[in-house]
């Protein structure tokens, strides 16, 4: 029998209109169900109930008012007055060009776009750089495919950003150690890297080129001079499901150097193949399971909770330390509201920091070992000492975030959500999956 | 508590602290560090550079995103 779960708001994903939706579960499984009065039903599947989806919502709370509810018009105007959180993350776009092609990009650039010089990209950075506070995501297209990226990474230091993140497919991370060298002294932070698997058959399929040992030269490259890298696959059924615990297993052996993984459910939105239909579609609860499942103990699920910053069906996180023996110390697990230890910093301040702490690496351990966990024998996590030394150097983050598209996007999510992207036709910040909106051709 | 570095004494008692393992727990996560402690009646003496270092180095640490 069909059951009602959450009524909401979404998009027509052919014209764009605003409309009602309603998440129904049926037959063990959630789909958010939703008709267009001119270009009729839609149904796509949102929850495959791995785990109790009422109980992953918490206590957030359903749209009561959708006359005060002006989403996705953001995509012009930017952020309104009844966004419920601010700004954790800014993505700048910093070239339209790239050196690959990939099956699936939420950016789907054009490629004739000139690039904007520095001091171009410098005005613009000025504009919403908030001094001591941001997170800057440099991507594109490719950052890298710019000679002058480091110079755009200093300029975000200069303006006071906080942390100043790559995006990157990380071929000019393996192949030009002395471009790596630049952006570190630069002050790049983190880099998130574009890694979908343990097998060269799977970047095939995705990129159209072995891209494997790439990957694994432009890690090295990045620990010589001390930048911490998260490995970012994108997590597509059929294509990598399967290799999803040998992506851990990877990441946890390469700590400190690969300070996480941070899982992108596939999304259909900017190029897309084909209109999806739901065997096409990883959701949150079932990335979960396949994470327990595939990491043979490695990973337990009460320790990949809902985001507290975002909407929580927008993404999960775990925080660990890597121990000596290659397995993980969970420090993330469920707790109730009241025992919130963080004061009055709004959920995307909390969040920025989180993944600053964590993703960043602490100087002076570029030259930690990675491989010698069998050897040694593991120190006491409950001496206060040891906890601190080890989380700072070998903290690792399991961290997921689902994108919507124009088929599942709901906007009771999307007024939650606190990654924007600088929108340069506008000057004004976009929330991320606002800005990608793909309708169907 | 009479904090005098070289020779701290318990205020109450009067007799001198001595070095002891204390227990704290914090959002679910037990730890242990040495402090100075009274023989007599138990007491530990907290110092400010624990308190605000290292302890909220390890809440600031274990805290959710």
């Amino acid at each position: 029998m069909d059951k009602i779960i959450r009524e909401t708001y979404s998009v027509c994903p052919v014209c764009g209109a605003q409309i009602m939706a309603q998440l129904i579960c049926t037959d063990g499984c959630v789909y958010m169900q939703k008709r267009c009065a001119e270009h009729g039903d839609f149904s796509t599947i949102v929850w495959k109930n791995n785990y109790d989806l009422i109980s992953w919502y918490g206590n957030v709370e359903p749209i009561s008012d959708w006359k005060c509810l002006y989403c996705p018009r953001c995509m012009e105007a930017g952020l309104c007055t009844n966004h419920l959180n601010d700004t954790c993350c800014v993505l700048f776009e910093v070239t339209s060009r790239c050196n690959l092609r990939c099956k699936f990009c939420f950016a789907d650039n054009h490629q004739d776009i000139e690039d904007l010089s520095v001091n171009e990209l410098r005005i613009r950075m000025y504009s919403f750089v908030k001094p001591g506070r941001t997170l800057i995501q440099l991507s594109g297209g490719e950052p890298t495919v710019r000679d002058d990226l480091p110079e755009i990474v200093k300029c975000a230091v200069d303006l006071g950003c906080r942390y100043v993140q790559l995006n990157s497919n990380a071929i000019r991370l393996a192949e030009d150690e002395d471009y790596v060298r630049r952006l570190a002294e630069a002050g790049l932070s983190f880099v998130f890297m574009q890694f979908d698997g343990m097998n060269d058959d799977i970047y095939i399929k995705l990129c159209g080129r072995l891209l494997l040992n790439i990957k694994k030269k432009a890690i090295e490259n990045c620990a010589k001079y001390g930048i911490g890298v998260t490995l970012v696959p994108t997590v597509v059924p059929g294509v990598n499901t399967e290799d999803i615990g040998n992506i851990l297993r990877f990441a946890v052996y390469s700590s400190p150097a690969v300070r996480g993984v941070h899982f992108q459910p596939v999304t259909y939105m900017g190029r897309i193949p084909f209109v999806p239909d739901d065997s096409l579609r990883c959701t949150l609860d079932e990335l979960i399971a396949i994470i327990v499942s595939q990491s043979c103990g490695l990973v337990m699920a009460e320790n990949l909770q809902p985001s507290r910053c975002d909407h929580p069906l927008c993404g999960f996180h775990g925080d660990f330390v890597v121990q000596k023996d290659g397995k993980l110390f969970p420090l993330t697990q469920k707790r109730g509201d009241a025992e919130c230890c963080c004061g009055s910093e709004s959920p995307a301040v909390r969040n920025r920091e989180f993944v600053g702490r964590r993703w960043k690496r602490v100087a002076g351990h570029e030259a930690a070992s990675c491989c010698c966990y069998q050897a040694e024998k593991d120190g006491d996590m409950t001496d206060i000492d040891y906890f601190l030394d080890r989380v700072k150097k070998f903290g690792f983050t399991i961290t997921s975030m689902a994108f919507q598209d124009a088929e599942n996007i709901d906007l009771e999510r999307l007024r939650m959500c606190s990654l924007h992207v600088y929108d340069f036709k506008s000057g004004k910040l976009v929330p991320f999956c606002a800005h990608y909106l793909t309708l169907r051709k | 508590m009479d904090e005098n570095k070289s020779r701290m004494k318990c205020a109450r008692c009067n007799v001198e602290l001595v070095p002891a393992k204390a227990h704290f727990s914090y959002l679910g996560h037990m730890f242990h560090t040495e402090v100075q402690r009274c023989p007599e009646c138990g007491q530990v003496f907290i110092p400010e550079s624990l308190a605000s270092g290292r302890m909220t180095e390890v809440e600031t640490s274990i805290e959710d995103k």
